[in-house]
Protein backbone atom coordinates (compact mmCIF):
# COMPACT_ATOMS: atom_id res chain seq x y z
CA UNK A 1 0.00 0.00 0.00
CA UNK A 2 1.60 2.88 -1.32
CA UNK A 3 0.20 6.43 -0.93
CA UNK A 4 -0.41 8.02 2.21
CA UNK A 5 -1.61 10.69 3.96
CA UNK A 6 -2.20 12.24 7.77
CA UNK A 7 -5.24 13.04 9.64
CA UNK A 8 -6.85 13.87 12.75
CA UNK A 9 -7.77 11.02 14.93
CA UNK A 10 -11.10 12.07 15.08
CA UNK A 11 -11.05 13.51 11.33
CA UNK A 12 -13.42 12.15 8.19
CA UNK A 13 -11.55 12.06 5.24
CA UNK A 14 -13.45 11.36 1.98
CA UNK A 15 -12.88 11.14 -1.24
CA UNK A 16 -14.77 11.25 -4.28
CA UNK A 17 -15.48 8.87 -6.75
CA UNK A 18 -17.41 9.28 -10.12
CA UNK A 19 -18.40 5.95 -11.68
CA UNK A 20 -21.11 4.50 -13.69
CA UNK A 21 -23.48 1.82 -12.60
CA UNK A 22 -22.62 -1.59 -11.77
CA UNK A 23 -18.90 -0.84 -11.26
CA UNK A 24 -17.18 -3.19 -8.11
CA UNK A 25 -15.13 -0.97 -6.57
CA UNK A 26 -12.38 -2.27 -4.27
CA UNK A 27 -10.40 -0.33 -2.34
CA UNK A 28 -7.47 -1.41 0.48
CA UNK A 29 -6.51 0.62 3.32
CA UNK A 30 -3.97 0.74 6.30
CA UNK A 31 -4.13 3.24 9.28
CA UNK A 32 -1.11 3.85 11.89
CA UNK A 33 -1.13 5.92 15.04
CA UNK A 34 1.17 8.38 15.84
CA UNK A 35 3.06 7.40 19.15
CA UNK A 36 4.15 10.67 21.37
CA UNK A 37 7.12 8.46 23.41
CA UNK A 38 8.54 6.77 20.72
CA UNK A 39 8.43 9.74 18.37
CA UNK A 40 6.84 7.59 15.16
CA UNK A 41 3.98 5.70 13.71
CA UNK A 42 3.38 2.68 15.74
CA UNK A 43 3.80 -0.83 13.38
CA UNK A 44 0.39 -1.65 13.78
CA UNK A 45 -2.39 -0.29 16.43
CA UNK A 46 -4.48 -2.62 18.08
CA UNK A 47 -7.56 -1.40 18.89
CA UNK A 48 -7.68 1.25 16.20
CA UNK A 49 -10.50 0.68 14.25
CA UNK A 50 -11.90 2.63 11.28
CA UNK A 51 -15.38 3.68 9.73
CA UNK A 52 -15.88 2.84 6.11
CA UNK A 53 -18.73 4.87 5.26
CA UNK A 54 -19.74 4.45 1.37
CA UNK A 55 -22.49 7.21 0.19
CA UNK A 56 -24.40 6.94 -2.99
CA UNK A 57 -25.62 9.98 -5.77
CA UNK A 58 -28.85 9.90 -4.54
CA UNK A 59 -27.38 10.43 -0.72
CA UNK A 60 -28.15 7.01 0.58
CA UNK A 61 -25.58 5.33 2.65
CA UNK A 62 -24.40 2.39 0.93
CA UNK A 63 -21.61 0.82 2.85
CA UNK A 64 -21.38 1.36 6.65
CA UNK A 65 -18.90 -0.73 8.11
CA UNK A 66 -16.71 -1.19 10.87
CA UNK A 67 -13.13 -2.45 10.28
CA UNK A 68 -9.84 -2.96 11.74
CA UNK A 69 -6.52 -1.06 11.45
CA UNK A 70 -6.10 -2.64 8.09
CA UNK A 71 -8.25 -3.57 5.73
CA UNK A 72 -10.35 -4.25 2.47
CA UNK A 73 -13.55 -2.85 1.48
CA UNK A 74 -15.74 -3.12 -1.31
CA UNK A 75 -19.15 -2.01 -3.46
CA UNK A 76 -20.84 -2.44 -6.60
CA UNK A 77 -22.69 1.12 -7.81
CA UNK A 78 -26.33 0.69 -8.53
CA UNK A 79 -26.38 4.33 -9.52
CA UNK A 80 -24.19 6.03 -11.93
CA UNK A 81 -22.67 9.34 -9.85
CA UNK A 82 -20.22 10.68 -7.54
CA UNK A 83 -20.10 7.92 -4.60
CA UNK A 84 -18.29 9.37 -1.78
CA UNK A 85 -15.89 7.54 0.51
CA UNK A 86 -15.40 8.18 3.52
CA UNK A 87 -13.00 7.34 6.33
CA UNK A 88 -12.97 7.83 10.33
CA UNK A 89 -11.42 6.32 12.72
CA UNK A 90 -13.16 4.71 16.55
CA UNK A 91 -10.48 6.22 18.50
CA UNK A 92 -12.43 7.84 21.27
CA UNK A 93 -9.68 10.15 22.57
CA UNK A 94 -10.38 13.86 23.35
CA UNK A 95 -9.61 15.65 20.40
CA UNK A 96 -7.97 18.18 22.49
CA UNK A 97 -5.18 15.97 22.47
CA UNK A 98 -2.45 17.51 20.53
CA UNK A 99 0.08 15.88 18.63
CA UNK A 100 -2.20 13.27 17.71
CA UNK A 101 -2.69 12.08 14.56
CA UNK A 102 -3.04 8.94 12.05
CA UNK A 103 -1.25 7.94 8.97
CA UNK A 104 -3.56 6.75 6.34
CA UNK A 105 -2.83 4.60 3.29
CA UNK A 106 -5.11 4.15 1.11
CA UNK A 107 -5.28 2.32 -2.39
CA UNK A 108 -8.36 2.31 -4.36
CA UNK A 109 -9.24 0.39 -7.51
CA UNK A 110 -12.30 0.66 -9.89
CA UNK A 111 -13.39 -1.58 -12.37
CA UNK A 112 -11.70 -5.15 -12.31
CA UNK A 113 -8.87 -4.60 -13.49
CA UNK A 114 -6.29 -6.64 -11.52
CA UNK A 115 -4.55 -9.58 -12.55
CA UNK A 116 -4.94 -12.65 -10.78
CA UNK A 117 -1.70 -14.43 -11.04
CA UNK A 118 -2.34 -17.74 -9.73
CA UNK A 119 -4.20 -18.84 -12.63
CA UNK A 120 -1.21 -17.76 -14.50
CA UNK A 121 1.13 -19.86 -12.35
CA UNK A 122 -0.80 -23.07 -14.38
CA UNK A 123 1.89 -22.56 -17.11
CA UNK A 124 -0.26 -23.89 -19.71
CA UNK A 125 0.18 -21.57 -22.49
CA UNK A 126 -3.41 -21.69 -23.97
CA UNK A 127 -4.46 -20.77 -20.25
CA UNK A 128 -2.05 -18.15 -20.34
CA UNK A 129 -3.31 -16.06 -23.27
CA UNK A 130 -6.69 -17.37 -22.90
CA UNK A 131 -6.88 -15.35 -19.40
CA UNK A 132 -4.95 -12.39 -21.05
CA UNK A 133 -7.67 -11.98 -23.02
CA UNK A 134 -10.66 -12.37 -20.60
CA UNK A 135 -8.83 -10.00 -18.92
CA UNK A 136 -8.25 -7.65 -21.69
CA UNK A 137 -12.71 -8.06 -22.56
CA UNK A 138 -13.09 -6.79 -19.01
CA UNK A 139 -11.12 -3.85 -19.43
CA UNK A 140 -13.29 -3.01 -22.89
CA UNK A 141 -16.14 -3.48 -20.99
CA UNK A 142 -15.41 -0.93 -18.50
CA UNK A 143 -14.70 1.67 -21.40
CA UNK A 144 -17.81 0.92 -22.71
CA UNK A 145 -19.88 1.57 -19.55
CA UNK A 146 -17.71 4.48 -18.72
CA UNK A 147 -18.54 6.03 -22.21
CA UNK A 148 -21.72 5.37 -21.88
CA UNK A 149 -21.89 7.14 -18.59
CA UNK A 150 -19.61 10.08 -20.05
CA UNK A 151 -22.83 10.05 -22.50
CA UNK A 152 -25.17 10.46 -20.05
CA UNK A 153 -23.44 13.27 -18.31
CA UNK A 154 -22.37 15.26 -21.42
CA UNK A 155 -26.34 15.29 -21.92
CA UNK A 156 -27.12 17.03 -18.81
CA UNK A 157 -24.26 19.55 -19.44
CA UNK A 158 -25.80 19.80 -22.71
CA UNK A 159 -29.52 20.42 -21.18
CA UNK A 160 -27.55 23.26 -18.58
CA UNK A 161 -26.01 24.93 -20.82
CA UNK A 162 -29.41 25.65 -23.30
CA UNK A 163 -31.47 26.40 -20.00
CA UNK A 164 -28.90 28.93 -19.41
CA UNK A 165 -29.22 30.71 -22.78
CA UNK A 166 -32.80 30.55 -22.70
CA UNK A 167 -33.34 31.83 -19.01
CA UNK A 168 -30.60 35.09 -20.53
CA UNK A 169 -33.31 35.41 -23.04
CA UNK A 170 -36.49 35.15 -21.22
CA UNK A 171 -35.09 37.21 -18.30
CA UNK A 172 -33.96 39.99 -20.92
CA UNK A 173 -37.06 39.94 -21.98
CA UNK A 174 -38.72 40.11 -18.61
CA UNK A 175 -36.67 43.55 -17.69
CA UNK A 176 -37.46 45.06 -21.50
CA UNK A 177 -41.55 44.24 -20.88
CA UNK A 178 -40.78 46.14 -17.20
CA UNK A 179 -38.81 48.69 -18.14
CA UNK A 180 -41.47 49.72 -20.97
CA UNK A 181 -44.27 49.79 -18.48
CA UNK A 182 -42.64 50.95 -15.63
CA UNK A 183 -41.74 54.12 -18.00
CA UNK A 184 -45.41 54.69 -19.37
CA UNK A 185 -46.77 54.18 -15.22
CA UNK A 186 -44.22 57.10 -14.52
CA UNK A 187 -44.91 59.14 -16.95
CA UNK A 188 -48.54 58.68 -16.61
CA UNK A 189 -48.37 59.21 -13.11
CA UNK A 190 -47.09 62.48 -12.81
CA UNK A 191 -49.28 63.59 -15.80
CA UNK A 192 -51.92 62.84 -13.35
CA UNK A 193 -50.83 64.40 -10.25
CA UNK A 194 -49.05 67.74 -12.03
CA UNK A 195 -53.08 68.02 -13.56
CA UNK A 196 -54.46 67.43 -10.16
CA UNK A 197 -52.01 69.56 -8.64
CA UNK A 198 -53.16 72.29 -10.84
CA UNK A 199 -49.18 72.75 -12.33
CA UNK A 200 -49.90 72.55 -16.00
CA UNK B 1 -16.72 -13.54 -16.83
CA UNK B 2 -13.21 -13.25 -15.03
CA UNK B 3 -11.29 -16.17 -13.56
CA UNK B 4 -10.68 -15.78 -9.96
CA UNK B 5 -8.39 -17.98 -7.89
CA UNK B 6 -9.28 -20.40 -5.34
CA UNK B 7 -10.29 -18.38 -2.53
CA UNK B 8 -7.88 -16.17 -0.11
CA UNK B 9 -4.94 -18.33 -0.93
CA UNK B 10 -4.89 -16.56 -4.75
CA UNK B 11 -5.63 -13.16 -3.32
CA UNK B 12 -2.21 -13.80 -0.92
CA UNK B 13 -0.37 -14.95 -3.83
CA UNK B 14 -1.34 -12.01 -5.62
CA UNK B 15 -0.27 -9.72 -2.90
CA UNK B 16 2.90 -10.94 -2.18
CA UNK B 17 3.40 -10.34 -5.58
CA UNK B 18 2.76 -7.40 -5.98
CA UNK B 19 4.88 -6.61 -2.68
CA UNK B 20 8.08 -8.11 -4.69
CA UNK B 21 7.36 -6.81 -7.79
CA UNK B 22 6.72 -2.97 -5.79
CA UNK B 23 7.79 -1.09 -9.11
CA UNK B 24 4.60 0.01 -10.78
CA UNK B 25 1.88 2.09 -8.90
CA UNK B 26 -0.90 4.11 -9.78
CA UNK B 27 -3.45 6.69 -7.58
CA UNK B 28 -5.51 8.20 -8.65
CA UNK B 29 -8.11 10.38 -6.23
CA UNK B 30 -10.49 12.87 -6.15
CA UNK B 31 -11.08 14.85 -2.97
CA UNK B 32 -12.60 17.67 -1.64
CA UNK B 33 -10.37 20.45 -0.87
CA UNK B 34 -11.88 23.28 2.16
CA UNK B 35 -10.86 26.95 1.44
CA UNK B 36 -7.98 27.76 3.54
CA UNK B 37 -7.24 23.86 3.60
CA UNK B 38 -4.11 22.15 2.64
CA UNK B 39 -3.67 18.45 1.89
CA UNK B 40 -0.54 16.34 1.52
CA UNK B 41 0.00 13.14 0.46
CA UNK B 42 3.30 10.98 0.81
CA UNK B 43 5.02 8.41 -1.24
CA UNK B 44 8.10 5.81 -0.62
CA UNK B 45 9.85 5.89 -3.87
CA UNK B 46 12.98 3.66 -4.67
CA UNK B 47 16.09 5.49 -6.42
CA UNK B 48 15.85 5.62 -10.00
CA UNK B 49 12.09 5.26 -10.69
CA UNK B 50 10.61 7.35 -13.38
CA UNK B 51 7.46 8.89 -11.91
CA UNK B 52 4.60 11.18 -13.10
CA UNK B 53 1.94 13.28 -10.86
CA UNK B 54 -1.03 14.97 -13.22
CA UNK B 55 -3.31 17.21 -11.26
CA UNK B 56 -6.59 18.69 -12.46
CA UNK B 57 -9.47 20.91 -10.30
CA UNK B 58 -12.75 19.74 -11.32
CA UNK B 59 -15.09 22.48 -9.11
CA UNK B 60 -15.10 25.38 -7.37
CA UNK B 61 -14.04 29.20 -7.87
CA UNK B 62 -11.61 29.98 -10.13
CA UNK B 63 -10.83 26.23 -10.79
CA UNK B 64 -6.95 26.57 -9.75
CA UNK B 65 -4.97 25.36 -6.73
CA UNK B 66 -0.93 25.53 -5.34
CA UNK B 67 0.47 22.40 -5.63
CA UNK B 68 4.32 21.34 -4.40
CA UNK B 69 6.01 18.40 -4.85
CA UNK B 70 8.81 17.74 -2.57
CA UNK B 71 11.74 15.46 -2.22
CA UNK B 72 13.16 13.61 0.52
CA UNK B 73 15.34 15.85 1.60
CA UNK B 74 13.39 18.96 1.39
CA UNK B 75 14.34 20.01 -1.81
CA UNK B 76 11.03 21.82 -4.02
CA UNK B 77 10.61 19.70 -6.99
CA UNK B 78 7.82 21.40 -8.46
CA UNK B 79 6.29 24.40 -7.18
CA UNK B 80 3.20 26.33 -9.18
CA UNK B 81 0.56 28.60 -7.91
CA UNK B 82 -2.50 28.62 -8.98
CA UNK B 83 -2.70 26.11 -11.86
CA UNK B 84 -5.70 24.89 -13.28
CA UNK B 85 -4.19 21.07 -14.97
CA UNK B 86 -0.69 20.58 -14.92
CA UNK B 87 1.50 17.18 -15.78
CA UNK B 88 4.83 16.63 -14.10
CA UNK B 89 7.30 13.81 -15.14
CA UNK B 90 10.64 13.27 -12.25
CA UNK B 91 12.92 10.36 -12.05
CA UNK B 92 13.44 9.72 -8.24
CA UNK B 93 16.83 10.58 -7.67
CA UNK B 94 16.89 9.48 -4.21
CA UNK B 95 15.39 6.80 -2.10
CA UNK B 96 13.10 8.17 0.52
CA UNK B 97 9.37 10.04 0.97
CA UNK B 98 8.18 12.17 -1.67
CA UNK B 99 5.76 14.45 -0.24
CA UNK B 100 2.98 16.77 -2.77
CA UNK B 101 0.78 19.24 -1.16
CA UNK B 102 -2.31 21.16 -2.53
CA UNK B 103 -2.99 24.06 -1.00
CA UNK B 104 -6.81 26.20 -1.15
CA UNK B 105 -4.80 28.73 1.36
CA UNK B 106 -5.31 31.91 -1.11
CA UNK B 107 -8.91 31.26 -1.89
CA UNK B 108 -11.12 32.73 1.35
CA UNK B 109 -14.60 31.10 0.92
CA UNK B 110 -14.51 28.15 -2.35
CA UNK B 111 -14.36 24.34 -1.94
CA UNK B 112 -12.48 22.95 -4.45
CA UNK B 113 -12.23 19.35 -6.09
CA UNK B 114 -9.26 18.03 -7.30
CA UNK B 115 -8.27 15.28 -8.97
CA UNK B 116 -4.89 13.86 -9.26
CA UNK B 117 -3.02 10.73 -10.64
CA UNK B 118 0.48 9.73 -9.65
CA UNK B 119 2.02 7.17 -11.19
CA UNK B 120 5.38 5.75 -9.95
CA UNK B 121 7.27 3.55 -12.39
CA UNK B 122 6.18 1.51 -15.47
CA UNK B 123 3.48 -1.69 -15.33
CA UNK B 124 5.07 -4.91 -15.36
CA UNK B 125 4.96 -7.05 -18.48
CA UNK B 126 2.00 -8.66 -19.70
CA UNK B 127 3.95 -11.43 -20.27
CA UNK B 128 7.50 -11.46 -17.67
CA UNK B 129 10.53 -12.64 -19.93
CA UNK B 130 12.03 -14.67 -17.03
CA UNK B 131 11.07 -18.06 -17.84
CA UNK B 132 10.62 -18.23 -21.21
CA UNK B 133 11.86 -20.19 -23.77
CA UNK B 134 11.07 -18.72 -26.78
CA UNK B 135 10.24 -15.43 -28.11
CA UNK B 136 5.94 -13.88 -27.96
CA UNK B 137 3.69 -15.91 -30.23
CA UNK B 138 1.61 -13.58 -32.24
CA UNK B 139 -0.81 -13.89 -30.24
CA UNK B 140 0.78 -12.76 -27.22
CA UNK B 141 2.23 -9.72 -28.60
CA UNK B 142 -1.41 -8.96 -30.28
CA UNK B 143 -2.22 -9.06 -26.78
CA UNK B 144 0.49 -6.60 -25.44
CA UNK B 145 -0.65 -4.51 -28.14
CA UNK B 146 -3.92 -4.26 -27.47
CA UNK B 147 -3.58 -3.91 -23.58
CA UNK B 148 -1.32 -0.64 -24.16
CA UNK B 149 -3.84 0.52 -26.62
CA UNK B 150 -6.81 0.14 -24.18
CA UNK B 151 -4.80 1.82 -21.32
CA UNK B 152 -4.32 4.71 -23.73
CA UNK B 153 -7.81 4.84 -24.75
CA UNK B 154 -8.56 4.50 -20.26
CA UNK B 155 -5.95 7.46 -20.10
CA UNK B 156 -7.97 9.78 -23.35
CA UNK B 157 -11.14 8.36 -21.18
CA UNK B 158 -9.77 10.01 -17.52
CA UNK B 159 -9.47 13.57 -18.77
CA UNK B 160 -11.91 13.68 -21.14
CA UNK B 161 -14.19 13.13 -17.92
CA UNK B 162 -12.35 15.62 -16.08
CA UNK B 163 -12.36 18.21 -18.37
CA UNK B 164 -16.27 17.64 -18.94
CA UNK B 165 -17.04 18.01 -15.31
CA UNK B 166 -14.97 20.72 -14.58
CA UNK B 167 -17.30 22.25 -18.32
CA UNK B 168 -20.37 21.24 -16.40
CA UNK B 169 -19.39 22.77 -13.31
CA UNK B 170 -19.11 26.29 -14.87
CA UNK B 171 -22.45 25.77 -16.85
CA UNK B 172 -24.53 24.79 -13.79
CA UNK B 173 -22.55 27.57 -11.68
CA UNK B 174 -23.39 30.38 -15.11
CA UNK B 175 -27.29 29.80 -14.99
CA UNK B 176 -27.60 29.74 -10.94
CA UNK B 177 -25.61 33.11 -11.33
CA UNK B 178 -27.91 34.13 -14.50
CA UNK B 179 -30.75 33.14 -12.40
CA UNK B 180 -30.06 35.20 -9.56
CA UNK B 181 -28.80 38.31 -10.42
CA UNK B 182 -31.84 38.76 -12.88
CA UNK B 183 -33.87 38.27 -10.32
CA UNK B 184 -32.07 40.86 -8.50
CA UNK B 185 -31.89 43.28 -11.26
CA UNK B 186 -35.82 43.13 -12.01
CA UNK B 187 -36.62 43.62 -8.20
CA UNK B 188 -33.88 46.42 -8.06
CA UNK B 189 -35.58 47.98 -11.36
CA UNK B 190 -39.01 47.71 -9.67
CA UNK B 191 -37.50 49.80 -6.33
CA UNK B 192 -36.28 52.40 -8.49
CA UNK B 193 -38.59 53.40 -10.60
CA UNK B 194 -41.46 53.32 -7.97
CA UNK B 195 -39.62 55.11 -5.59
CA UNK B 196 -38.44 57.84 -8.10
CA UNK B 197 -42.20 58.56 -8.57
CA UNK B 198 -43.34 58.57 -5.36
CA UNK B 199 -39.99 61.17 -4.08
CA UNK B 200 -41.03 63.46 -7.01
CA UNK B 201 -44.38 63.74 -5.77
CA UNK B 202 -42.88 64.05 -2.56
CA UNK B 203 -40.71 67.26 -3.48
CA UNK B 204 -44.38 68.52 -5.40
CA UNK B 205 -46.35 68.62 -2.22
CA UNK B 206 -43.64 70.71 0.29
CA UNK B 207 -43.95 73.09 -2.60
CA UNK B 208 -47.06 73.02 -2.75
CA UNK B 209 -48.07 73.98 1.16
CA UNK B 210 -45.19 76.63 0.94
CA UNK B 211 -46.99 78.42 -2.12
CA UNK B 212 -50.32 78.12 -0.11
CA UNK B 213 -48.85 79.84 2.91
CA UNK B 214 -47.56 82.66 0.99
CA UNK B 215 -50.31 82.82 -1.06
CA UNK B 216 -53.03 83.68 1.86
Amino acid sequence: LALYFHSGEREEKCIIEDIPTDTLVIGNYKVQRWDIHKQDFLESAPGLGMFVTVTTPSAEVLLSKLYGPQGTFSFTSSLSGEHIICLQSNSTRFVAFAGSKLRIHLDIRVGEHFLDESVVQAKDKVNEVNFRLEHLIEQIHHISKEQNYEREREEKFRKTSEETNSNILWWAIVQTLILIFIGIWQIKSLRDFFISKKLV
Amino acid sequence: MLLRGSGTAGLWWWLTLLLVACAARASEITFELPDNAKQCFYEEIVQGTKCTLEFQVITGGHYDVDCQLEGPDGAVLYKEMKKQYDSFTFTASRNGTYKFCFSNEFSTFTHKTVYFDFQVGEDPPLFPSENRATALTQMESACVSIHEALKSVIDYQTHFRLREAQGRSRAEDLNTRVAYWSIGEAIILLVVSIGQVFLLKSFFSDKRTTTTRVGS
